[in-house]
This record gives structure tokens, C-alpha cells and sequence, in this order.
């Protein structure tokens, strides 16, 4: 992402491929960056499934909070979408919470473990028959911006729409899901007045949604922004990526693109509805444009305005890690965690066949030395397994001895290399090209041709960086990528990416892995009902792929990012990785 | 970073002492003896004369000389320019990568410190980056030259169509906003030299930043030329070549050409350090001479990032460009005064 400084970031997603898209294809330039003190991963129990009693409002106070004011938000990038179907990128979600609400959403408590709660819906959804046909009830009081009652017709018509031609780039899950995997042309959206018969509503209150096949956790999938509710009455199609309505405590007053956007509050939200957010101040003044370097010293100075602003996304830059982490004044308004970001070098499956060269890429990969040109410990922490530890039923792995020697090691990638009969195999190795990317091609090249390896690299422009490694007879043998999980199983974790299946031009699976053992495995996994149970199926998933090579796991991204000291209540989204304005207060 | 032009329309330089009374005290004193002292020895006494152009071009000389000696300066300081340093040995850089020493990393063994991130030897990185600079400005230097003279004193002498129409050729180009034609031309240019999936090989970004400074670098000379050779063409020597049955080759090469080097080789002198900010800039921009082959350029735009967590990184290229391209313009001046005292006076 840069590239970056480049960037590129989160920015780029690229939308559209059929089967899943990308949740989160994270920006590999810019500001990655973050803790000092590269804490152990986070355990794996910090997401559980909450109750109906935790599904009601209001949200817990945050200690010390008072309403009132206006809070800044200065970001790189204008929010790309704000129609919920089209949102999918974590900075357009994490904006929404602000103004849409979903059946479930997600509940963060002191101690930063979050609980997946009813949002509009009064508990997280009841299923009778493993997972396949689940039902939502919506509670009482909660309403449009306008006053209306939101109903189980505006939950059924929220979905339909996720169908229209004019919806790109928003999740797919849900659709495919109940119509396959060509879901548009088993149903072309609502407008021509045809309802989806998989979607019933017994009454005002209740949905019931009816699945193909077993999805036991398609209750996390309902908390993405991309499944947000949107009132027929005011659908205004393409217009309305433009000016949502509200459903949430704030709504939209003004949106000059790439520049600013202002929210005051919505008078008919009401708190006690709502378990999630906690809407102290009256109003939000959100500017863009503002690259990482100029964010990080804005906040370092902390003049004016300034001193009530935050940053979704904008992370410390990685010049400025050692100043600001050396700095004890703004240790009080720091704010560092892991993202649910991995960072691959994905090998080209189809062109290196040859299980051998592919672990001796794995043993020769400088990972410390790449890391440390992207800002060290704050970038992320040393990845083995292609599962975040943000993610249930993440265990810790190393097949190949990389977290003993996060410098790549060359000796015994050489002595694979001799065994396979492969010294001097090339390796075309293709990257985004930008200053600091071509540093991090240096560290690879110089290892990899320490270990016996042609490096031969092949700059890309960052504009068409994805575009070119999504190609499936793409010329390149090894290549960055990132990938999060949309919500925090192993499913959305690895299938998207390591399913053979969905091997397609503008594809996520990279790597091109197609391993019918792996396939299987995928399939038997997301039947297990007890999501432990599942997570270990996924973390043996997660084994399988480590001990085959197929590609480099590289870091668990971190974060490191900075806010004003007129401030309180700024927290770190782990499901995100992005500062979380549930609740922000102006002191 | 213009490319250059008219450099005859520049005005005076301070610290040239060449003037018409010396010229006078110069010749004076040189009449009993030596009489006849050709044109290029009093250009040599008026040059020695001038203090900033013989120290200009010390200068100018040891920055070659650095260039040249590269691998011998690396061989007798012990670092070269590849290696990373401050990756291979945890203790030169921190965690994010900047130098753990102060003055960023200056010591004993590094003595312009490291650069952040890679921990290479920033001293070896100016040291070839000298190479960089100065094979590309020179290369480009000739390039425009000979393109420069040919074109210039064909549309002067042929007249005509063909003046018209190199004409032409000339005001479409030095219309171009030659800064952004570099940006978009370089990664044709690239594209157009190597097959795809191929290893772009090390000399390949010299001979296309050479390619493209060149295509937009000759027209100033070219302009000058063609005024010049137009006066000539009308001379009576030419005529009387003419009238002699000489041909329009050897009019141009032994008639008009002799009588052109006083400018041909003050624009050269002058167009070099133009080139060599022109390509450290389209370095800085990132579309010069990559990596790995060092380059001021590329090291200054990395430098600019740390301008608050490591300055001395971006001291040692700043200062090198700095006193590199003010000599090679002092020298350009110099020469040029040198060569023709009553310009511009």
C-alpha cells in the first residue's frame, strides 16, 4: 500500500472479482506502523459471541465522558463509498458507524475484547438447523433518520438491493449464499418489483434468511457495513453513495468530495437501542488530504483544531516512529495494536512447482531486514501462519525456523536450492514501484541471490500494481499482497485467498494454490458448528498451507497512530486496525 | 532544471575579472618577444587569470577524479556501496531503521554515516553517485552537441525548406514544458528498451535518462548555431569557397565549422551541470537511474523524509550537489569569458 507511501493503502481495493473481494487488501507504502514494545500476539478468545441481554443499549459509558462539541478527523483519503452495499474497504466501514446501522455489530469493552451483539437486532440471530435458515427479530424504537420505524421489510429490501447491477465493490457473501455463485442472474435486484423468496418477513419485526448450505457464522457476516440497512423510501440508486440516510446517531450535512465532510446529530436515534455506540460529541468535521507525514506532525505539535482530531486511518509515518516513541508527552495519546492485516510474498504456484524451491524462498526470505525498512516492531510482528492472530482459533506454528532467524537463512535455502537441482533459478519478483519499495527489492535481492537464486525484479506502477498480479498467467514469480480477514473466523481469514476454486483474472488467490486436499478441508470446516471446534479445523487448514510453502508469510501488521489532547475515548479497532470513534469525546 | 538554452543571453558573473583593459595589459606586455600568440594560448592566459574559474575547475577536477578513482577510494576506506551495512550488524541501526549514532551514524568506520533504512555507507553512495551524474551529463552533453551542431548549422547554411522546417522542429520542442515530457516520456522510453520479463540490465537507465535529456537538450545550441552560421553564409570567404566549386560538406565542415567552436564549447561547458541537476531530478521524481546504482537525485528525495529525524542524511548529498553544480557553472562562466571577452559588454 505506499507504497508506498505510496501508498496505495488501504485505497486500494479492488472490487468486483466474483467470489470475495477484498476486504482488505492493505497498503503496503505508508504508514504501517506501530508499537514499540511488539507485545505477544493477542489471544484468541478476545471475540465471542455476545447475548441478548448484551445486545441491548445502551452502550457502556466511557469513564469521564461528557457530551457536546465538535471532533476533527484528518485522513489521507475521502471515503470512497458511502452507500453501506458498496461499502467494503475498513476506513469506509469504520466512517459508517457512524450513520448505519446492521442486524449485529460489534461491542468493544475496557478491557479491549469485543463481543459480536444484536445491533438493530435484539441478540445476535437464532438458527434451528445448523446454520442454514437464521433469524433476526429487530428491536423496538429504532428508527430512520426521519422518524420512521425501521422494519423487517427495510432489513429484507437491504439485502435485495446488494443485487443491483449498480452495486460494485460491496462483500458478495450473503448473495452467493442464497443464490449461488451467480447470483445476478438468479435475481436481478428490486427494482422491477420482484422480492427474493429466500428472504421472509412473518412480521414487522422478524427476517428470517434462508441459505443454500450451512453458513454457521453468517451472523458476523451480517455485521459488515456492506450489509447496513437502506429505506426503500429513500433509495435513490447511484445517488445514494452520495448521501446515505441515516439510521445511526449522526447524519450528513454536507460532503464536498476530497475535501471535508461534516455530521450533526439525528434526533431520532435513540441510545437505549443501540448497544454499540457511544455518540458524544454533536458534531464531526472530517477534512482529507492530509498525507501521513503532515498528520503525524500536526498531531506531534497539537495546535488548534487540531487538538480535538483523530485519524481513521493515518498512522504514524515511519520516519517519525523513533521520535515519537522516544517522546513521553505523547505516550498519553498514542495508540498502537494489531491489525487483522497479514502481509504475504505470494509465490506463483503455477510457475514454481517444485515444493523445495518454494521453502527454500521461505528460508532465504529477510523478513527483518524487510521489516525494518518499513518502520521494525511498528510495522508488525514476524508471521508464520497465513491466519492473523486477530482471528478465532489462530495457534502459533513455525515449520521453517523463521522466528529464529527473521534474517532469512541463506545456508540452508542454498542447500534446498541444490537438492531441487535448481541453483541459479530465476525469480521474476515484482513490486510496486516506489522509493521505499525498491529498498525493500534491495533486502530481498540481496538474500535471495545469496541463497543461489536469479533475482530479477520487475518495477510496476502503483496505479496498476493489482491489476497486474491478479492476472492468473501473470509473469512473475513472487509478489506482495495483504490480506484481513472480513470478520474474525478462519473462513473469511483463508478461503478467499487459498481456495483453489476461485483462481480467476482479479482473483484473491494470489498464489494460485489449488490443493484439492485443502479444497475438501475448506468445505468440511465451515460445517463444524461450534466456532472453537471450527477455529482448530481452520488453524489445521492453517498448517497444512505452512508445511506445503506455498507462499511467505510475512508480518501480522501493527498500528501506530497518534491523536489530539483534547481527546478522550479514542480507542484501537483490532477488527479494523483503525482508530475507533465509538467513544470519542471532546474533554 | 531547465534544460539548457541561450546560454549567451545570461548576464554578467560576478568574480569573472576578465575585462577589455586586461585584455589590453595582456597583449601589451607579450610584444617584444612573443607577438603572435594564438588565439587559444590568450583564451589559456585569461582563463589563469580568472581566480573562480581555476578554482571552480579544481573542483570540478576532483569531483572527476573521485569518480574515476571510485573503486580505488573504496578499496582504501574499507566500505563500498552495496553492502548493507546497518542491516547485516543490528547495532548501527534501530528498529525502524534509523542510524543509533548521533550526526546519523557518523563514526570511524562510516564517515558520512548510514543511510536510514538499508544502513549503506552514504559516503561510497556519493562517491559513485559522482559516476552517475557525470556519465549521464556527459554523455548527454555530446549528444545534444553533435545533434545541436549538425541540425544548427545545416537550417543555417542549407537555408530554405530545410531551415524551415528544423525550425519548426525546434520551437515544437522548446515548446514543450520539458519537466513534465521527461516524467512521461522515461517510463516509455524504459518500456521501448527492454522485452518484458526480462531483467532490466544496469545500463539500461543510463541510456534512457541519456535518450530523453538529449531529445530535449539540443535545441538551445541548435538555435544559436543557426544564427551564427546564417551571418557566415553570407561572408566573403564562403562565397569565394563557393565560387571555388566547393562542396556544401566542405563549406560546413572547414568553412563555417572552425569558426563555431567558441560557442559550441561554451554552451557544452554550460549545458553539463544543467544536466546533472536536470537528471538528479528526474531522479528525485522517481523516474530516473534506480536502484541499486547509487544516485544523488534518488538519495536526496529519500533524504527529504527524514528531514526532522535525520538530518545529516540528507546534509552530505545536499552540500556534494551543491558545491558540485555551482563549480561546473562557474567553470561554464569562466570558459566562456575566457573564450570570448567582448560578449555581452
Amino acid at each position: 500500500m505506499s507504497s508506498r507511501k505510496s501508498r496505495l493503502a488501504a485505497a486500494i481495493m479492488v472490487a468486483g472479482a466474483l467470489t470475495v473481494t477484498t476486504a482488505c487488501s492493505s497498503g503496503h507504502s505508508n504508514d504501517s506502523a506501530k508499537s514499540g514494545a511488539s507485545k505477544a500476539p493477542i489471544a484468541t478468545t478476545s471475540i465471542s459471541v455476545g447475548t441478548a441481554d448484551d445486545s441491548k443499549g445502551p452502550a457502556a459509558p466511557e469513564p469521564g465522558a461528557k457530551k457536546g462539541g465538535t471532533v476533527n478527523m484528518i485522513d489521507r483519503d475521502d471515503f470512497s463509498h458511502l452507500d453501506p452495499a458498496m461499502v467494503y474497504m475498513n476506513y469506509n466501514a469504520e466512517a459508517s458507524l457512524l450513520f448505519t446501522r446492521q442486524l449485529t455489530g460489534y461491542k468493544t469493552a475496557a478491557d479491549g475484547s469485543q463481543k459480536l451483539v444484536g445491533d438493530l437486532a435484539t441478540d445476535t440471530g437464532t438458527t434451528t438447523d445448523g446454520g442454514k435458515t437464521w433469524k433476526f427479530t429487530l428491536k423496538d424504537g429504532v428508527k430512520w433518520q426521519d422518524g420512521a420505524a425501521i422494519t423487517s421489510a427495510d432489513v429484507k429490501y437491504s439485502i435485495e438491493r446488494t443485487y443491483a447491477s449498480f452495486i460494485k465493490g460491496g462483500p458478495t457473501y450473503i448473495q452467493q449464499w442464497i443464490s449461488g455463485d451467480d447470483y445476478r442472474g438468479a435475481y436481478a435486484g428490486p427494482y422491477d418489483g420482484k422480492g427474493l423468496d429466500a428472504i421472509t418477513t412473518p412480521d414487522e419485526k422478524t427476517v428470517v434468511i434462508q441459505f443454500k448450505d450451512v453458513h454457521t457464522d453468517a451472523n458476523f457476516t451480517l455485521a459488515m457495513t456492506g450489509y447496513g440497512i437502506v429505506p426503500k423510501a429513500h433509495d435513490t440508486k447511484e445517488e445514494y453513495d452520495k448521501k446515505p440516510f441515516s439510521s445511526g446517531p449522526y447524519q450528513i450535512t454536507e460532503h464536498v468530495n476530497d475535501r471535508s465532510l461534516d455530521l450533526e446529530r439525528n434526533p431520532n436515534w435513540d441510545p437505549a437501542t443501540d448497544p454499540i455506540r457511544n455518540a458524544y460529541p454533536d458534531k464531526w468535521h472530517m477534512t482529507f488530504g492530509v498525507q501521513a507525514q503532515q498528520s503525524t506532525e500536526r498531531f506531534i505539535a497539537d495546535n488548534g483544531d487540531d487538538k480535538t482530531a483523530f485519524s481513521f486511518h493515518n498512522q504514524v509515518h515511519p520516519t517519525y516512529i523513533d521520535k515519537v516513541k522516544a517522546d513521553e508527552k505523547l505516550k498519553p495519546r498514542t495508540l498502537e495494536g494489531l491489525t487483522p492485516y497479514v502481509d504475504y510474498y505470494y509465490i506463483n504456484n503455477t510457475r514454481i512447482k517444485d515444493q523445495k524451491i518454494r521453502e527454500a524462498l521461505v528460508k532465504a526470505f529477510p523478513h527483518q531486514q524487510t521489516r525494518q525498512l518499513q518502520g521494525g516492531t511498528s510495522y508488525g510482528d514476524y508471521a508464520t501462519s497465513y491466519m492473523s492472530p486477530t482471528v478465532l482459533g489462530y495457534e502459533s506454528y513455525d515449520p521453517f525456523d523463521v522466528l529464529k532467524k527473521p534474517q532469512g537463512d541463506t545456508e540452508a535455502a542454498k542447500k534446498l536450492l541444490t537438492e531441487a537441482n535448481a541453483v541459479g533459478q530465476p525469480i521474476v519478483y515484482a513490486f510496486n514501484n516506489t522509493p521505499l519499495q525498491q529498498k525493500v527489492t534491495e533486502a530481498i535481492r540481496t538474500n535471495l541471490e545469496a541463497a543461489g537464486f536469479k533475482f530479477v525484479p520487475k518495477p510496476l506502477d502503483s496505479k496498476t500494481y493489482y491489476d497486474a498480479i491478479q492476472l492468473v498467467n501473470n509473469e512473475f514469480d513472487l509478489y506482495w499482497g495483504g490480506w484481513g480477514a472480513d470478520w474474525p473466523t478462519g473462513y473469511t481469514s483463508l478461503q478467499p485467498v487459498w481456495d483453489g476454486r476461485v483462481i480467476q483474472d482479479g482473483g484473491q488467490n494470489y498464489a494460485h494454490v489449488n490443493d484439492p486436499e485443502i479444497n475438501a478441508a475448506m468445505d468440511a470446516a465451515v460445517k463444524i458448528a461450534d466456532p472453537a471446534a471450527q477455529g482448530k479445523a481452520w488453524a489445521a487448514i492453517d498448517k497444512k498451507l505452512q508445511d506445503k510453502a506455498y507462499s511467505i508469510p510475512d508480518v501480522y501488521q501493527r498500528s501506530l497512530s497518534l491523536y489530539g489532547s483534547g481527546l478522550g475515548g479514542v480507542k484501537f479497532d483490532t477488527l479494523a486496525g483503525l482508530q475507533s470513534p465509538l467513544n470519542i469525546y471532546v474533554k | 532544471m531547465t534544460t539548457p538554452t541561450g546560454a549567451t543571453t545570461d548576464g554578467d558573473t560576478p568574480g569573472s575579472t576578465s575585462d577589455l583593459p586586461d585584455n589590453a595589459s595582456a597583449d601589451a606586455p607579450a610584444d617584444p618577444g612573443f607577438r603572435g600568440l594564438s588565439p587559444g594560448k590568450l583564451m589559456w592566459r585569461r582563463f589563469l587569470r580568472d581566480r573562480t574559474g581555476v578554482v571552480s575547475a579544481c573542483v570540478v577536477l576532483f569531483f572527476v577524479l573521485v569518480a574515476v578513482l571510485a573503486p580505488v577510494i573504496s578499496m582504501l576506506y574499507g566500505n563500498d556501496a552495496e553492502t548493507h551495512y546497518g542491516q547485516n550488524d543490528p547495532t548501527l541501526l534501530t528498529d525502524s531503521g534509523l542510524p543509533v549514532a548521533p550526526n546519523g551514524g557518523m563514526s570511524g568506520d562510516f564517515w558520512f554515516g548510514l543511510e536510514p533504512g538499508l544502513g549503506r555507507d552514504v559516503m561510497m553512495q556519493l562517491v559513485y553517485g559522482i559516476r552517475t551524474s557525470l556519465i549521464i551529463a556527459f554523455a548527454t552533453s555530446l549528444l545534444t552537441t553533435v545533434i545541436g551542431v549538425a541540425l544548427g548549422i545545416a537550417a543555417g547554411y542549407l537555408g530554405g525548406k530545410a531551415d524551415f522546417f528544423i525550425g519548426r522542429v525546434i520551437d515544437v520542442l522548446m515548446s514543450f514544458p520539458s519537466q513534465i515530457f521527461l516524467i512521461a516520456t522515461m517510463p516509455v522510453v524504459t518500456s521501448l528498451l527492454v522485452p518484458s520479463g526480462q531483467k532490466v540490465p544496469t545500463w539500461l537507465p543510463f541510456v534512457a535518462v541519456t535518450i530523453v535529456l538529449s531529445l530535449l537538450g539540443w535545441m538551445g545550441l541548435a538555435r544559436i548555431l543557426r544564427g551564427t552560421a546564417l551571418a557566415l553564409r553570407e561572408r566573403e570567404f564562403i562565397e569565394a569557397a563557393k565560387v571555388t566549386g566547393a562542396s556544401p560538406m566542405r563549406i560546413i565542415f572547414k568553412e563555417i565549422l572552425p569558426n563555431l567552436w567558441t560557442p559550441i564549447l561554451v554552451q557544452a561547458t554550460l549545458a553539463l551541470p544543467a544536466f546533472v541537476t536536470a537528471e538528479a531530478g528526474l531522479s528525485y521524481l522517481g523516474v530516473g537511474v534506480s536502484e541499486p546504482v547509487p544516485d544523488w537525485g534518488r538519495m536526496i528525495a529519500g533524504a527529504a523524509d527524514y528531514l526532522r529525524t535525520d538530518v545529516t542524511y540528507l546534509l552530505f548529498p545536499g552540500i556534494a550537489m551543491v558545491i558540485f553544480v555551482l563549480a561546473f557553472n562557474l567553470l561554464g562562466d569562466s570558459v566562456r569569458d575566457a573564450f570570448d571577452p567582448k560578449a555581452n559588454r
